[in-house]
């Protein structure tokens, strides 16, 4: 084997940092606006569902749609956001280290997402901009919301601009090593975020605000709703990789393991960069004005994901499998039977894990083209990103919340902490559980997402969705005693468990671990095969969308009470 | 030294992954089974 083709591991270079005071409490901040948004939108979730089973109306003339979009904008784009971000800075910083004008540069970041964060966070609860988090045109928004949503993704992008700088000076230092894969996967994600994030940008720059403004009479809905997904089906994936940064590196650790391949990880995230944006028509499939060939195409590229996916499931099967049988579990499923499940690290993510089965299958279901219009714009999607974002992404973050915060805080995870963490998963399993697949069911019956409570004029049909309904009612009211059991853990992490020192666990390659390829590092060639992918998918749709649009929209605010 | 060799060969020898594949292959079954149900709601409906 040619020697210069491949990079040995090196001691030097796998080397953990401490993470100094100061940086912590940089990490930290992010930290308390995630756990704040998770409380405040887990709240909005809970009236949500006691509306929609009948028995409930809002008080103070609060309407339905004001509280589903601070449910969407705060959970969806702020509570993840702020988590991926903080956590991220974490990760790099323990594996490549972060400078004082970086950290500077990171508080920058910190604090135009916040900034941009209460801009929109007003105007929401001030009912001027009930248009939930897709803000589909032509329903007009007060400015403020659409300037405030510019400031959080021009704040991600510092963010991203400071972890790519990080790993460059790494890279500079260490000339011939391969980065630290956590450092890789880190970047990877932030190279996804800013291609993608640039569609979201021109939205709302050229469109939106001028538009809200009354500078422009008119929007072009199609070409605005395209962009969106553009961006929201990679945000999905921004949400994702970093739970399966923890799962492929971090998990083997905690349950006693190592890396199961640090190649074939690295190439799962470079075939999620590359798959994860030129496929946004899946969610535009019942869209007219898109030529169906092109759906087609993203139709087909969309299914090239659940290559990368199945190749972490995988993954991460032979992981608890070679680390049991290390261990001496023999028998065909002893290695299972003997993984940690009293350790809430380990714990709580394996049930995101879990759920990520049925999520990634209804996924399948969902992106099926024809068979979409069985589920288009019912209840049955709502059941699908409640398993993927609010099961297996947040419960790998809070996974993550039980050893981070306690390393940034300087204390530790106590076993009373630790086996409430247990209940605290087993209470939001249960809960998701009764609620998400009520919403499957019900959304199969015909049930529609989005809308208010109503009986439909009293037709068959919407009877047959009451019961699921009420079941909704209930598992989401389980779901908010979970989010109070893990603020309070929050709060008792970060605040008061007793001082010490908790490990930031971080996964190492096996002894004689086959060395990663060279090319795996090779930046340039996987964002010009993400462009050259996203030019190929856009170009001409996009083109016709423009070329032959309808007549644009003027400004709708009086349905959501903003005029 | 008998260890020693003995430690050896596992270290060299391909881990058995028996549990890893039927665990992947009830994976993928239940994708299959999830989508064949729901494209008979398609058809039928």
């Amino acid at each position: 084997m040619a020697l210069h083709n491949v990079v040995l591991p090196n001691e030097d270079s796998r080397q953990l940092l401490p993470i100094p005071k100061k940086e912590a409490k940089l990490y930290m901040s992010f930290m308390y606006v995630a756990f704040i948004s998770l409380f405040i939108g887990g709240l909005m979730g809970l009236l949500q569902v006691l509306v929609r089973s009948g028995n409930f109306t809002l008080p103070f003339g609060i309407g339905y749609y004001q509280i589903l979009t601070v449910h969407g904008v705060i959970l969806a784009l702020v509570l993840t956001t702020f988590f991926i971000i903080g956590f991220q800075f974490a990760l790099m910083s323990k594996t490549v280290g972060m400078s004082d004008k970086q950290r500077n540069l990171s508080w920058l970041a910190f604090w135009i997402m916040t900034i941009g964060t209460i801009m929109t966070a007003i105007t929401i609860l001030l009912g001027k901009a009930s248009v939930l988090y897709t803000f589909y045109a032509p329903l007009k928004a007060h400015p403020a919301f659409y300037i405030g949503l510019a400031f959080v993704i021009v704040g991600t992008w510092v963010a991203a601009f400071v972890n790519w700088r990080q790993l460059y000076l790494w890279k500079k230092k260490h000339p011939g090593e391969k980065s630290p894969l956590l450092a890789f996967m880190v970047t990877i994600n932030m190279i996804m975020w800013f291609i993608a994030s640039l569609g979201i940008a021109v939205a709302v720059l050229v469109q939106f605000i001028p538009w809200s403004l009354g500078y422009a009479e008119t929007i072009n809905v199609l070409v605005s709703r395209t962009l969106f997904w553009y961006f929201g089906h990679p945000l999905v994936y921004f949400w994702l990789l970093p739970a399966y940064m923890a799962w492929y590196a971090i998990i083997p650790k905690i349950i006693g393991g190592k890396l199961f391949s640090d190649s074939l990880a690295r190439l799962s995230f470079v075939l999620f960069l590359f798959f994860s944006i030129p496929v946004g028509f899946h969610h535009q499939l019942t869209e007219p004005g898109i030529d169906p060939t092109w759906k087609f195409i993203q139709v087909v590229l969309t299914f090239m994901v659940i290559i990368p996916s199945l190749m972490t499931a995988f993954s991460l099967f032979a992981t608890f499998e070679i680390t049991g049988r290390r261990k001496g579990y023999g028998g065909l499923f002893g290695w299972f039977k003997h993984l940690p499940w009293k350790d809430v690290r380990f714990f709580a993510p394996f049930v995101g894990m879990l759920a990520f089965i049925p999520g990634g299958a209804g996924g399948i279901i969902n992106a099926s083209h024809q068979m979409n219009t069985l589920v288009h714009n019912t209840i049955w999607v709502t059941g699908h990103f409640h398993l993927t974002v609010a099961t297996t992404v947040i419960l790998t973050f809070f996974g993550i919340t039980y050893w981070l915060i306690p390393h940034l805080t300087g204390r530790k995870l106590t076993k009373s902490v630790n086996r409430l963490g247990i209940i605290q998963t087993i209470v939001w399993g249960i809960g998701m559980l009764i609620m998400s697949g009520a919403m499957h069911i019900q959304g199969l019956l015909g049930g529609p997402r989005r809308s208010d409570y109503s009986e439909y004029g009293g037709t068959e049909q919407a009877v047959t969705w009451g019961a699921y309904q009420m079941a909704q009612a209930i598992g989401g009211t389980i779901l908010f005693v979970g989010i109070i059991l893990m603020v309070y853990i929050f709060i008792k992490l970060a605040f008061f468990s007793p001082k010490g020192d908790e490990e930031f666990p971080i996964a190492e390659e096996e002894e004689n671990a086959e060395p990663t390829p060279m090319w795996m590092e090779n930046w340039k060639l996987w964002v010009a095969i993400t462009i050259a992918l996203i030019l190929f998918a856009y170009t001409i749709p996009f083109v016709d969308i423009i070329q032959n649009s309808p007549p644009g929209s003027v400004p709708f605010d009086w349905p959501i009470g903003n005029s | 030294m008998k260890q020693h060799g003995k430690t050896h060969t596992n270290v060299d020898k391909e881990p058995n992954l028996k549990g890893t594949l039927i665990s992947v292959g009830v994976l993928g079954l239940f994708i299959i089974i999830s989508w064949v149900a729901v494209f008979a709601i398609f058809l039928s409906r």
